[in-house]
């Protein structure tokens, strides 16, 4: 079914619960560590194992990345929540329950703004209902290369592991903006230190709800959930499968079954798990083992005075300060250390606007291309804010041609140095010196009369070959807009 | 009286002060009990004996002594260990066949305390399974029989640990008590039981029955020993968040502040309540009479809302403990089913070989309480109770200082004669309260029918340890129901 008609017949309903390991070095409810990659086991106490008079205490730590996650995306923190049990028999959950929150959660009714897919300068406002604290369960390894058929294996090193669920308002409407709203809230919890957010070592993990209804219908249609999404590719490939079957499921006349649905992403396929009428009841109850988290405002207050300046908040600073557009700030401030690496190059170089623009455009152009091929990022490259704002001021008074600065850049980013010492070594130096210039314009006029007959006869195509010529000889060290001047004056004048 | 103890075992204090004055070492000490023990075997009391490395602590103590650095008290004093409070390195088995082989890693922070102040573990101590039932004949080591008439239960859970101080083999064991778990087994035996105020010892190490409502607790033959105890293993602990503040309570200092201007409450519906023994509310009588003679002021009080305690206390019991089993699957420890051909199998199998009829029934039970669509008839329910019951304690302590009651509605029972579980549900009438709203409780012995002991209960305000123990004390100053032995205890 094409999905052009679907998104024309049906309106898209998503809401997605993420799941997100918090930064810290011990477990939720015991200093044991948290290490990802260590030998199976090796990071288990006795309250990882649930062995028999063991009792969870609850670490600050994961609280106030909890606490940072509910500030950042606008919820309100609750002054007491409840930690409850969800129970359920499995392997890897040693407890036979998961300490989580249920009736009364953290934090809820909050929202993030994620730019509409359609239209990078609008924004769409997405709810959040609420954010609630959790501990991850171990992994069964069924792998029959590693277990045997017959064997499961456990690995208990992630039991325990601190999670917070963020779970959204059904505001979502396509695959698109799920994705995108994946993609900020990463972004944001990266940005403020609540996670790691490594989506590899299952840090970033997302379920969604998703159903469909026709345009104008205000009842929700049924919906299904996709479980364990764990990539920002495989949640755009499963909800677009996903959409797909319930809406030839619709259109022939059928009717959507509420389930538990998994994604295979090698044969790009959704199948049911297990059915609504199997699902588990979890028996929730407080935990009689601990007792209400209790935030009084002035720790709230802490929190919140720990944090950083929000993307958003600095991307609206840069906007009004320096007159950057919207979608630049954005690209500027799409990463803590990118907005500091920008803030810091305007500190030495002056925050005026019209360095803060050359500055972006240097970024957004050649910086983060510069980067990207060579897999590096702002915090791992050797560019310092000194390097670029002493190129850039070379560039500005024509010492180095635009072409010989992109290049040096390029070199920059691997190597780091001084721009100074390198365009000495390099011969950098833009050819400015007119005579110089004169010489080489006269060789390449002498060089090629066809090319100066083709021009004077109108054929302006001959005048870009005549400057690549020009721009060869020199290197790229003369400044294109000067050689087409003097070109142009030297063809004025005719062949001598 | 006091001067007279007959042939009654010494108490701690008094064995504390033979190994002051050198009369004996605590090497003696823990030979005599391990071989006491070994004894008194027929009574079903241990589960397991420490004896070389308990031998070997005693040296080690005595050491300790000579070099003038005795560490509390309790030092060099042997004591006996319900088989539900870890100590690190030996068996925990909890009465089941599930945690058949388990050791534990780790000691309790009770355990740890008393060792830290030179007490001695000798063993652990029979209980019902998981600490479910009033009788210590839910045990998979079999019963255990009542010291004073060995075809009587000594009540339970913590039955092992009140016969091994009745029996003279310890002069203080550990017991817990979720809903009379101490107290009633005490008020079998004849001896004291004590369960503080919930949060007063840390949780760690005590296998979880019902979390809200666990409590470790001394088991002596005096008030004044179970003071001792309960000052050395009481405190916050990092470990248990549940666990109160330090240092609101010194037990042992408040012992002899006397009965002057105390007020004692005697709740009504208690008292009259139907099926309570003529006998026991007589001696109960008797024993709050006699508090009044020596200067405290008797008030009728009224709890009203005593008749839902019992079916309060076993939603939330039975709710709790299904959760807090969940965890013996067959997966990491215990008993794995060896039947077993898949992960249902696993579990299926494991829990079924694993544990015994009554605690299968509270899982049952709990696992329904729990379940949707049921949650807001029964456990939600029941917490509103709660909280009304507390709020009874709350109103009645603004009358009295201390509430008394008996202990139980009986003496103990034939071996065999509850087989209806309902019936032993119904014998913890009057202590699940303490444990619903978390205020501490005593039971202590005073008086006989036909030979076996009866107990009054003394309840007193959350956080206030002292005042029970003071009270109990008092009377145990001027009474002699602590000194009878049980026939057939040699001296």
């Amino acid at each position: 079914m094409n999905t052009q008609r679907i998104f024309s017949d049906y309106e898209v309903v998503i809401g997605l619960e993420v799941h997100v390991h918090l930064d810290t070095e011990a477990k939720l409810f015991t200093s044991c560590p948290v290490s990802y990659g260590a030998e199976p086991n090796t990071r288990v106490s006795e309250v990882c194992l649930a062995l028999p008079g063991t009792l969870p205490v609850i670490s600050e730590r994961a609280v106030d990345r909890a606490v940072r996650a509910a500030l950042v995306t606008q919820c309100k923190v609750h002054p007491i929540s409840v930690f409850a049990r969800k129970h359920y028999f499995y392997p890897d959950l040693p407890k036979g329950y998961q300490i989580s929150q249920f009736e009364e959660p953290l934090a809820t009714g909050g929202h993030i703004e994620i730019s509409d897919p359609e239209d990078a300068s609008r924004h769409l406002r997405i709810g959040l209902t609420r954010i609630h604290i959790e501990e991850d369960a171990g992994k069964s390894i069924h792998d029959q290369a590693l277990a045997g058929s017959e064997v499961t294996l456990i690995d208990l090193n992630r039991a325990g592991v601190p999670l917070i669920e963020i779970v959204s308002e059904p505001d979502l409407r396509s695959p698109e903006e799920a994705v995108t709203y994946l993609r900020t809230l990463h972004r944001i919890l990266r940005y403020v230190d609540v996670s790691n957010v490594d989506m590899e070592k299952g840090q970033f993990r997302c379920d969604a709800n998703i159903s469909l209804r026709p345009h104008g219908e205000v009842r929700f249609g049924t919906r299904t959930e996709l479980k364990n999404l764990n990539s920002f590719r495989s949640v755009q490939s499963a909800l677009h499968a996903e959409i797909i079957r319930q809406a030839e499921l619709l259109e022939g006349g059928g009717e959507v079954v509420q389930a538990t649905m998994g994604y295979d992403a090698d044969r790009d396929r959704v199948f049911v798990m297990r059915l609504k009428e199997n699902a588990d009841d979890y028996r929730y109850f407080p935990d009689p083992d601990l007792i209400p988290l209790r935030l009084s405002p002035t720790r709230i207050d802490e929190i919140r005075d720990s944090l950083p300046e929000l993307p958003i908040e600095r991307r609206d600073r840069f906007c009004n300060l320096f007159g950057l557009s919207t979608y630049d700030a954005e690209v500027i401030t799409s990463s803590r250390p990118l907005a500091d690496f920008f803030e810091d190059v305007l500190a030495i170089g002056g925050e005026t606007a019209d360095f803060a623009k050359t500055v972006s455009n240097w970024i957004q152009r050649d910086v983060l291309g510069a980067l990207r091929d060579r897999d590096l990022d702002i915090e791992t490259s050797s560019l310092t804010p000194d390097a670029l704002v002493e190129l850039l001021r070379m560039v500005e008074v024509r010492r180095v041609t635009v072409k010989s600065a992109r290049d040096l850049i390029c070199e920059l980013v691997v190597s780091g140095g001084n721009p100074e010492d390198l365009v000495e070594q390099r011969g950098l130096e833009a050819v400015s010196d007119s005579s110089i210039l004169d010489t080489v314009i006269q060789e390449v006029v002498s060089e090629n009369p066809d090319a100066i007959s083709s021009y004077h006869a109108g054929e302006e195509k001959s005048l870009n070959f005549l400057m690549g010529q020009v721009m060869r000889k020199t290197k790229g060290k003369a400044e294109a807009s000067t050689v087409r001047t003097f070109l142009i004056e030297k063809l004025k004048v005719g062949p001598t | 009286m006091r001067d007279d103890p007959g042939n009654r075992p010494p108490t701690a204090m008094e064995l504390q002060n033979m190994l002051a004055e050198g009369e004996t070492t605590s090497a003696q000490l823990v030979e005599d009990a391990l071989s006491r023990a070994k004894v008194s075997d027929d009574l079903g009391i241990f589960v397991s004996l420490r004896e070389d490395s308990a031998i070997k602590e005693a040296q080690a103590s005595d050491r300790f002594r000579s070099e003038k650095k005795a560490r509390s008290r309790l030092e060099g004093i042997p004591v006996a260990i319900k088989d539900n409070i870890a100590i690190a390195g030996e068996p925990l088995g909890c009465g089941s066949k599930i945690l058949d082989g388990y050791i534990s890693p780790f000691s309790s922070t009770a355990v740890e305390r008393l060792r830290a102040f030179g007490a001695i573990p000798i063993g652990a101590t029979n209980m019902d399974e998981f600490a479910m039932g009033s009788s210590t004949e839910h045990s998979i080591h079999g019963s255990t029989r009542n010291p004073w008439q060995r075809d009587r239960v000594p009540g339970g859970s913590s039955g092992g640990s009140a016969a091994a101080v009745a029996a003279g083999v310890v002069p203080i064991a550990l017991g817990s008590d979720t809903g009379g778990s101490i107290r009633q087994p005490a008020s079998f035996c004849g001896v004291v039981g004590m369960k503080p105020t919930y949060g007063r010892i840390s949780r760690w190490g005590l296998v979880a029955f019902a979390s809200s409502l666990d409590q470790i607790g001394p088991i002596a033959h005096t008030a004044e020993d179970c003071a001792l105890v309960l000052d050395c293993i009481g405190g916050s602990d990092s470990r248990d968040s549940t666990c109160l503040p330090s240092g609101s309570t010194d037990c042992y200092g408040a012992l002899n502040a006397g009965l002057e201007n105390l007020v004692i409450g005697l709740p009504k519906e208690y008292f009259q309540s139907t099926g309570v023994d003529a006998e026991v509310l007589e001696k109960v009588y008797d024993a709050v009479k006699h508090l009044e003679e020596a200067g405290a002021e008797l008030r009728e009080i009224s709890l009203p809302h005593t008749e839902y305690a019992v079916s309060t206390y076993y939603l939330v019991a039975t709710a709790e403990a299904s959760s807090n089993l969940a965890r013996y699957d067959g997966a990491r420890y215990g008993k794995r089913s060896d039947a077993a051909r898949s992960l249902v199998g696993m579990y299926e199998g494991s829990r079924s070989e694993g544990f015994g009829e009554e605690v299968k029934r509270r899982i049952f039970l709990g696992t329904y309480v729990l379940s949707a669509g049921y949650y807001d008839a029964y456990y939600r329910k029941a917490q509103k109770v709660r909280t009304l019951l507390r709020r009874d304690f709350e109103e009645a302590f603004l009358e009295c200082d201390v509430i008394a009651t008996p202990t139980c509605p009986e003496v103990a029972f034939p071996l065999g004669s509850k087989l209806d579980p309902l019936a032993m549900y119904l014998s913890d009438v009057f202590t699940v309260s303490a444990n619903l709203v978390g205020v501490p409780g005593v039971s202590l012995p005073c008086g006989f029918k036909e030979g076996l002991p009866i107990g009054l209960q003394l309840l007193g305000q959350a956080g206030d340890d002292a005042m029970p123990l003071r009270i109990a004390h008092e009377y145990q100053k001027t009474t002699n129901f602590h000194c009878a032995v049980p026939p057939g205890v040699a001296p």
